[in-house]
């Protein structure tokens, strides 16, 4: 197992990882992604899969825009607009987004075959090609809003949690920080003093073939970043241990959103 | 323009009866050295607990909760610096705890240049310019602009070593300042130039969001001496997190103060701010604007009232809650003239519009950039989506363009003359670019990032609460729109909105009465 402890210019004691840690953090990752691969492996034959990079088109209608791709001569559904409590982040005109998602059962929304689940990363650079808004058509409306995720308090026993992130990012969007505050809730309530953050650098492998690889220094990103909330959080410097890994995660095409992580550790 | 003055003085019990005739005496003294109601400092007097100014589109009332102020000896009212300015050189009452350029140059013209505003130091466009000649102060007479000179590049934040994205250049500077050896970036100090903001209506100002910063996705700042998360909507660039340090800083510079502000003056200074309430309060036929505490969204009371950090670009319970009684003339008091009627109406439309009027928001950095997508089909509303002042709960900058090239309000022919500086930023290559602008960014003032250092951060401002818009022109952080007419205008133009005349002047008369 690759465990590197080395944060850039953060002032990081190197922790001696006792053997149990260790045990512990491999048991953990195995189980993790074990279990995406047991769920996803069943339920998603590669044909279904659909992982590309393109611009995103939006569609104005009646009720609220939809957000589409065009990939290889299909018109995807991705979702429509929301709220920033919204689960669908749509993506942005003016850049290219990432798609890393499965054809649903078929159906369309909006004129697009739905994608569900789906996972879009907005491209940080500028692609200024990307500018088409369609105007609203009749029938080609979205689904009534989504309900927001209810966001149950995570049970008061958790231990391992798992941050995902988009493409190239160590943005905590709201949904993540929510994570981060069940953190260190659950860590008040039990009295447990101790966190390991593991951060990672995926790959996605796209339906055509190509490989894309997050840029270098992501997994240092997002443990920076981490580790910066949680000891303003309350956690003690000495008490809180970073592995970055920066060798990129292997590609499938299947799970790769699942690799683009930080797992968290509290004991 | 009428100049009136008017006090209100409201239920005067008989125990307070001699008080407030001590008060009124104090008061007439001050109305009389100063008919047009400007409050010099140093100048004593009582500021009433409830008191009300004209400005051209009616009246502006204060509340007071701490009752009637006595501005002698009280250090927001005293020059405690060193160039005889006291904080409320800058944030006049009559002006809506900001300062309206009509104002400034009334002063200039009655002082000949002489009043302390016009100090050097930030009064005037740049301090090595020959001081009595109108020009140099032209953006202050013009533009309502202060000069602000902050560190760059910028070193911390909020304790937190900073190292900047991006690098500056100064592109063209009518002022000098930012290319002058001593003052400008050669040495270390980069110079924008921006409105006052009102001091009143603080604590809906400083209210914070929870623990997470939700524009940046790391923790809320707090405040060092409570630990509590403070609001982050202070100042066009959020560079102050405290209102102490903000007092301090403003002593230290606009009041060029050589000691500092003690701990009894500085408690003085915020419990004003915070417990000064403002609001528009009668139209410009002298109807007040309020009845029975309806619509409730107006007057300084309601602003007392009110709740703060009440999330509100809904249909439940807007912004500005609701004008049902000025939806139609039968339910306004009959005392009115068909003129008011008439007002009312538009500005009950005004509201709605502002509400729910929808029009593609676009390329606006810390909004379609945040998740809701680029572009978003909403309204005002949802980047002014705070109850009762319209700020943004969340900290509040956001790029709209005002000070970024090429949707800059300077004016929308890029390519002409700024009389503001023109700034290129160019945003290193391992940067994450502006989202919007890229890497190269041209800009008369970089807003939040001069703070953050992030490059996608240039260009974004902190926006204000719509308090007192009547008494305060001009608009935005940089002056640029000299009425509210011209601010809507250039969301028309910025959002491609294509209101229609009637849509426009209804939410300029909206705008009015808040
Ligand atoms: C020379 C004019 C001037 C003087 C004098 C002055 N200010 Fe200001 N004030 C400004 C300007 C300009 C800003 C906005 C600066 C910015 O956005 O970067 C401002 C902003 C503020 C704000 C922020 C309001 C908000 O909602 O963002 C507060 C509070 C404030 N001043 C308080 C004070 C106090 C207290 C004093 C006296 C110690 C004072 N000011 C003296 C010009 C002045
Ligand atoms: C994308 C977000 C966004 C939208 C949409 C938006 N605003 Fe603003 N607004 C801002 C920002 C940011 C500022 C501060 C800009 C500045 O000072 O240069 C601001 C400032 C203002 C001000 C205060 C000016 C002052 O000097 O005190 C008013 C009034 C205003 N907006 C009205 C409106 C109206 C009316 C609409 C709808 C037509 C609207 N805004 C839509 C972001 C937005």
């Amino acid at each position: 197992m690759n465990l590197e402890i080395s944060i850039g210019d953060l002032q990081v004691r190197i922790f001696k990882l006792r053997l149990t840690n260790i045990l512990v953090l491999m048991l953990f990752n195995s189980l993790f992604i074990s279990a995406i691969f047991a769920q996803q492996k069943t339920r998603n034959p590669k044909s279904e899969i659909r992982n590309f990079l393109t611009c995103p088109i939006i569609r104005d209608s009646k009720t609220f825009p939809c957000w589409l791709v065009e990939y290889n001569g299909e018109t995807y559904y991705l979702g429509q607009q929301g709220r920033s409590g919204s689960l669908f982040y749509p993506p942005q005109l003016k850049h290219q987004v990432l798609v890393e998602g499965r054809i649903k059962d078929g159906s369309r929304l909006c004129g697009g075959i739905v994608l569900e689940p789906v996972t879009i990363s907005v491209m940080p650079e500028l692609d200024l090609s990307c500018n088409t808004l369609l105007p609203a058509q009749d029938g080609l409306e979205p689904p009534p809003p989504i309900p927001y995720p209810e966001n149950a308090p995570f049970a008061d026993d958790t231990r391992n949690f798992t941050i995902l992130f988009d493409f190239d990012s160590d943005f905590l969007s709201l949904h993540k920080t929510r994570i981060v505050g069940e953190v260190v809730r659950i860590a008040k309530v039990n009295g447990l003093k101790n966190i390991v953050i593991k951060t990672f650098r995926g790959t996605t492998l796209l339906s055509n073939g190509q490989k894309l690889i997050e840029k270098e220094e992501i997994a240092e990103l997002r443990a920076g970043k981490l580790y910066d909330i949680f000891e303003g959080l309350g956690f003690a410097k000495e008490h809180i241990k970073l592995a970055i890994k920066t060798n990129p995660e292997k590609a499938d095409g299947i799970i790769d959103v699942g690799k683009r992580r930080a797992e968290i550790l509290i004991f | 323009m009428q100049r009136s003055f008017r006090i209100f003085i409201k239920n005067m019990k008989i125990k307070t009866f001699v008080l407030h005739v001590i008060f009124l005496v104090g008061l007439l003294s001050w109305v009389s050295d100063n008919e047009n109601s400007w409050i010099q400092p140093g100048k004593g007097g009582i500021l009433p607990a409830e008191v009300a100014f004209s400005n051209p589109n009616g009246t502006l009332g204060y509340v007071n909760v701490d009752g009637d102020i006595n501005m002698e000896g009280h250090p927001f009212f005293e020059p405690l610096g060193t160039n005889g300015r006291a904080c409320v050189s800058c944030h006049q009452p009559k002006d809506a705890m900001s300062v309206s350029t009509q104002s400034l140059q009334q002063r200039w013209n009655e002082t000949q240049g002489q009043d302390p505003i016009f100090a050097a130091i930030d009064g005037s466009n740049n301090p090595k310019l020959p001081q009595q000649l109108e020009s140099s102060h032209s953006l202050l007479l013009k533009r309502g602009l202060f000069r602000i000179s902050l560190p760059w590049p910028v070193k911390t934040d909020n304790g937190k070593t900073i190292k900047p994205e991006f690098s500056i250049e100064v592109v063209s500077d009518p002022t000098g300042v930012n290319v002058d050896p001593e003052l400008g970036l050669e040495n270390g100090n980069i110079s924008v130039f921006r409105r006052p903001r009102s001091v009143a209506n603080m604590t809906y100002v400083m209210s914070p969001d929870p623990v997470f910063n939700i524009k940046t996705g790391t923790l809320a700042v707090t405040d060092p001496e409570t630990g509590k998360v403070v609001g982050m909507n202070m100042m066009a660039d959020s560079r102050h997190y405290t209102q102490k340090q903000q007092a301090l800083d403003a002593y230290f510079g606009h009041l060029q103060g050589h000691n500092t502000l003690t701990d009894v003056q500085l408690k003085q200074i915020l419990d004003f701010q915070n417990k000064l309430f403002m609001a528009q309060s009668h139209d410009k036929w002298g109807g007040k604007l309020v009845e029975n505490g309806e619509p409730a969204g107006l007057g300084p009371h309601n602003m007392k009232a009110g709740k703060v950090h009440i999330l509100a670009n809904n249909n439940r319970d807007p912004i500005f809650h609701w004008f049902n009684n000025w939806k139609n003339k039968e339910t306004m008091p009959q005392s009115l003239n068909a003129e008011q009627k008439d007002f009312r109406e538009s500005v009950a439309r005004g509201n709605d519009i502002f509400m729910f009027r929808e029009f593609w928001i676009r390329d606006a950095t810390h909004i379609n950039s945040l998740g809701l997508g680029n572009p978003v089909r909403r309204s005002c509303a949802t980047c002014h989506n705070g109850q009762m002042t319209a700020q943004d709960l969340a900290p509040g900058w956001v790029d709209l363009g005002t000070t970024t090239y090429p949707t800059w309000t300077e004016n929308h022919l890029a390519n002409q003359k700024s009389d503001l500086p023109i700034f290129k930023c160019t945003c290193n290559k391992n940067a994450a670019p502006h989202p919007f602008l890229g890497r190269v960014i041209y800009t008369t003032d970089p807003g939040r990032a001069l703070i953050s250092g992030k490059c996608i951060d240039i260009g974004s401002i902190v926006m204000q609460q719509f308090r007192g818009l009547s008494a305060r022109a001009p608009y935005f952080v940089n002056g640029s729109a000299k009425t509210l007419h011209e601010l809507v205008d250039y969301y028309d133009r910025r959002f491609d909105i294509k209101y229609t005349e009637q849509e426009k002047t209804d939410l300029v008369n909206f705008l009015s009465v808040l």
